[in-house]
């Protein structure tokens, strides 16, 4: 009987150690941008507003992962009120979208070093109203308790039916640039 | 036989523990954000010559360059409708100290007229469903170079304010009101004028980047110029820039001139061409 529950035991331990869940740690400032790499005029837009989790259960077996991370559209700021009002009303159409969200699974970790791994994942992303899937590789760097993930990818706009502006003075690269750095922390 | 069972029932309650915290429900939930965005309703900071409610983002910078042609268009082709100037000009300088409030700047050739001006956003509600906002405009000016006489040099110095009440149907018709009052209207006048007008206009957004204007500023009470101001015109928003081009009766730019009331009659063949370039930075 009590080799069977030390059996048991040593079973349960290292499962129940891995089986972890980060969140987006609120006390760092998490940063997703995107740059508009227009010929005349290149312009960014910030936000500090993500949220989400990581569900990493082990680093073996990545099929049980899960990322989820999702953005306030309306917290976008590009340094100028009547820029950002226009692209609120006229293309990301925030009050009929306001969030944007990636939802995956991880696809491959690598480890480059002690605490940096090279990581792929794959799944979707949804941008004013449109959902399509994407891979994605990026860094992850593990420190104890804490998962930073640091990564940048392109979308084109008209992937996600937005209307790329063609006024006058309006420059805007039809293809995006998106740098992500977020911060998660595992929940007790 | 009581001690296996405890630890039994330890061994049961653990694997169930195990078993929920592998499982892929996550404890994750959406914190929401208290919206902080304001409601905007018109999309430029004027209308044609009167404010509308709208204030900039922290940090932004505008500036405006207009003009209204002094001769009308009943002057025809021999003056290109009046196109061929001279014409009033006023150049202007805001400046968004914070997300609610802007300092401007401007100067008109007209009397070499300075004003400087501050608008604060007042707050927004809602009436019977329709969107309001309002705000608060005060503001100087002074004329600095006058071809008369006058006794001293306060004389020269007006002053206003103005409440602006907005409000938005649909997105498509925003309508202001702006009750102003000017202090010393008529600056050649031995006694000190006033005048109370109750500025009106009307914005027609066909789409995001074409509207149509009309506005009008009659006098309640008060000095005026012969005439009621009256304007309309077309407004073209394109990226950081507003581009109005209107008719008008009045040819004044400056808000103390511009109170003041209009000098030709709003018949059509006395107009004049004007119009009005903000670029916002």
């Amino acid at each position: 009987m009590k080799k069977l529950i030390t059996y048991i035991y040593i079973l349960i331990i290292p499962i129940s150690s891995f089986a972890s869940e980060y969140q987006v740690d609120r006390s760092k400032e998490s940063q997703i941008k995107f740059i508009s790499d227009a010929p005349i005029e290149e312009f960014e837009g910030i936000t500090n507003n993500i949220d989400g989790y990581i569900n990493l259960p082990s680093f073996e077996q990545l099929d049980e992962s899960q990322l989820y991370f999702e953005v306030d559209l309306e917290t976008l700021d590009t340094g100028i009120g009547l820029r950002n009002r226009h692209m609120r009303e006229n293309y990301l159409e925030t009050e009929k979208f306001k969030y944007t969200f990636f939802e995956g699974v991880f696809t491959s970790i690598e480890e480059v070093s002690e605490k940096e791994y090279n990581v792929k994942v794959s799944g979707s992303i949804s941008i004013h109203g449109v959902v399509r899937s994407i891979s994605i590789s990026g860094t992850l760097i593990k420190n104890e308790k804490q998962l930073t993930i640091v990564t940048s990818f392109e979308i084109a706009l008209t992937d996600f039916e937005i209307d790329v502006p063609e006024l006058m003075f309006m420059k805007i690269n039809e293809i995006i640039k998106i740098e992500c750095t977020i911060f998660t922390k595992e929940i007790e | 036989m009581m001690r296996s069972f405890g630890k039994l029932f330890f061994i049961v309650f653990t694997l169930f523990f195990v078993y929920e915290t592998a499982a892929q429900g996550t404890k994750w939930k959406r914190r929401i954000i208290p919206n902080k965005l304001k409601t905007q309703l018109f999309h430029s900071t004027q209308s044609i010559n009167l404010p509308t409610s709208e204030t900039l983002q922290k940090g932004d910078l505008f500036f405006e360059i207009s003009h209204r042609f002094i001769p009308t268009i009943k002057s025809g082709s021999k003056e290109f409708w009046g196109f061929d100037g001279p014409a009033n000009i006023r150049l202007a300088l805001g400046y968004a100290f914070s997300d609610n409030s802007i300092l401007t700047l401007g100067r008109s050739n007209l009397d070499n007229n300075f004003d400087l001006s501050f608008k604060h956003w007042l707050f927004e509600s809602k009436i019977f469903s329709l969107p309001v906002t309002s705000s608060l405009l005060i503001g100087g000016s002074w004329s600095s170079d006058v071809n008369y006489s006058y006794e001293n040099d306060f004389d020269l110095f007006q002053f206003y304010g103005q409440l602006i009440f907005n409000t938005m149907i649909e997105k498509k018709l925003g309508i202001g009101l702006v009750p102003s009052y000017l202090y010393n209207s008529h600056i050649q006048c031995e006694t000190k004028e006033y005048s109370f007008t109750l500025g009106s206009y009307m914005q027609f957004y066909f789409s995001d980047m074409y509207s149509f204007i009309v506005e009008w500023n009659p006098t309640v009470t008060g000095w005026r110029e012969d005439y009621n101001p009256v304007s309309f015109g077309f407004e073209i928003e394109t990226g950081g820039h507003f581009f109005k081009i209107i008719l008008t009766n009045s040819s004044d730019l400056n808000a103390s001139q511009f109170l003041a009331g209009a000098d030709k009659k709003f018949s059509d063949r006395d107009l004049r061409f004007g119009f009005n370039i903000i670029r916002i930075l």
